[in-house]
């Protein structure tokens, strides 16, 4: 709650004057943006997936494996209940500090915006599941990084280059065309742009498809990963 | 017991601390990484940020980027202090603080400063130069220059009662974790000049929970727009603050029950 006071009060000082636009953004959409964040991060980045490392790490894996169940599917079940929980938290959230400091919100309307924003947030939900178990997977190797590998990657990458705290869009056209080629923006700004309608046509269409490869890429990399990890597994712990 | 012992051993215990994460240079190398990144990806953004908006809260951005730089170094450099606070909660929860309390050693002492953090120690030289090198192109005077020095030293302080405050409340609640985390976030507010916040807010991390005395001020006296009745009067607030702090510390003892020991 607090790093959306601290990016609300600092957009919203930077737009005091309503007519300025900066980065392409005007007041409207740039608070739209940071109050959006709250809910596509409960949506996207709440997970219990990034337990695994330290069933890993600890040799609780063991438990699970002689079970007749798929982990995967068991933790996605997890990350999904999460998701339900956190949304209706940032729900209340979203609502109180609205309530507080009164934005002036852009609310989108066209369906087909909003049908492309669902589906942006399904494979965006998709490519962090497939990142957490691969994050997860390095105690397989190095039990003593379960932490630090998440720290590494959900702390620090995702946390920058995902767009949580500020919109990619204003980085330098070259940075930015390097950071939009990799998975981490198609987590929080794509689907907020999408939804804010400033990705619409041919750009969609080509975030859609480029989302789409990394979750594919991810998602073959996770089950390679995985099964080379659990062949090293000694359930060390146990 | 003198000074110069606990200087002896606060050095004892932090060549321990060291050698420990030194150990794990796998591991050490990643949190390092992971900092470095952190900080650079912020600056990044702010620099960024300021090329396109020209000024920040009628700042410039070399004067934006001096208060970034001076929450990072004071927050960089608490951490590497009283890094053994993040470490205090299991003491409590398993009774072992027991073994803290009967040695001949100021218990306050042991758990705040007894596992300074080899990885922040690294990250502060290069933190200091790039803060001079921005700080002298502010071209202060050697009174503001004072004043900076005068409270920055008393933000550690604050820094200082903050975390007081939080091994006492672990005590009371045995919660250390997310009390840090709180704490963190708070202070996160002082990484950008608090006029960027409106009233009431302003008011209440100045006054209240004073984020805004601990990094604002500082800098702001290097750029010459604090009077010295402000220091003296921020002075006054850091040191009501660690003696409030270290009353609620001698109160968290009486409710120490040493559970589970």
């Amino acid at each position: 709650m607090i790093q959306i006071f601290v990016a609300f009060f600092l957009w919203d000082k930077i737009f005091e004057n309503p007519g300025r636009i900066v980065f392409g953004y005007d007041r409207s959409k740039i608070l739209t943006y940071v109050f959006a964040i709250i809910i596509v991060r409960a949506l996207v980045l709440s997970a219990r997936a990034a337990d695994v490392a330290g069933d890993v790490a600890q040799g609780e894996l063991s438990n699970y494996l002689i079970k007749p169940m798929n982990y995967f599917k068991y933790w996605f079940t997890r990350d999904m209940s999460s998701k339900i929980l956190n949304i209706s938290f940032a729900f209340f959230e979203f609502i109180i500090l609205y309530l507080i400091l009164r934005p002036p919100l852009f609310f989108q309307q066209n369906i087909l915006i909003i049908l492309a924003f669902l589906v942006s947030i399904v494979i965006a939900i998709m490519i962090y599941f497939y990142m957490l178990f691969i994050v997860s997977s390095v105690p397989f190797w190095a039990p003593e990084l379960g932490w630090g590998s998440h720290f590494l990657v959900t702390i620090i990458l995702i946390e920058f280059l995902s767009g949580a705290l500020f919109p990619i869009d204003i980085l330098p056209a070259g940075i930015g065309q390097v950071v939009m080629s990799l998975p981490f923006p198609y987590l929080i700004y794509f689907p907020v742009q999408v939804y804010l309608g400033n990705i619409t046509g041919a750009l969609l269409v080509k975030g859609l498809l480029i989302s789409s490869i990394w979750l594919v890429i991810l998602g073959i990399s996770m089950k390679y990963v995985w099964s080379k990890g659990l062949k090293v597994y000694e359930g060390v712990g146990r | 017991m003198t000074i110069a012992k606990y200087i002896k051993i606060w050095w004892l215990m932090s060549r321990n601390s060291f050698s420990m994460v030194i150990s794990q240079r796998l591991s050490f190398s990643v949190f390092l990484l992971g900092k470095v990144l952190r900080f650079s990806f912020f600056f990044a953004f702010l620099y960024f940020l300021l090329q396109g908006t020209k000024t920040l809260a009628g700042y410039t951005s070399s004067e934006a980027i001096f208060f970034f730089l001076v929450f990072n170094l004071i927050d960089v450099i608490s951490q590497f202090l009283f890094r053994e606070v993040y470490r205090f909660r299991p003491l409590i929860i398993k009774g072992d603080f027991d073994y803290v309390l009967v040695k001949p050693v100021n218990a306050l002492f042991r758990v705040l400063m007894g596992g300074a953090d080899v990885i922040d120690l690294i990250t502060i030289p290069p933190l200091i130069f790039v803060a001079y090198y921005i700080g002298h192109s502010l071209s202060p005077t050697f009174a503001q220059s004072l004043g900076f020095w005068i409270l920055f030293l008393n933000g550690l302080l604050i820094a200082t009662a903050f975390h007081i405050s939080v091994l006492a409340l672990g005590i009371i609640t045995t919660e250390v974790d997310h009390t840090v985390m709180i704490y963190r976030d708070l202070t996160s507010l002082g990484r950008f000049p608090t006029d960027i916040y409106k009233q009431p807010l302003q008011g209440f991390i100045t006054y209240i929970i004073p984020v805004g005395i601990m990094i604002t001020l500082p800098a702001k006296a290097l750029m010459g727009l604090v009077a010295p009745a402000g220091i003296i009067a921020a002075v006054a607030i850091g040191i009501i603050a660690l003696l409030a702090s270290l009353k609620f510390w001698n109160f968290a003892l009486t409710k120490y029950t040493s559970a589970s020991s």
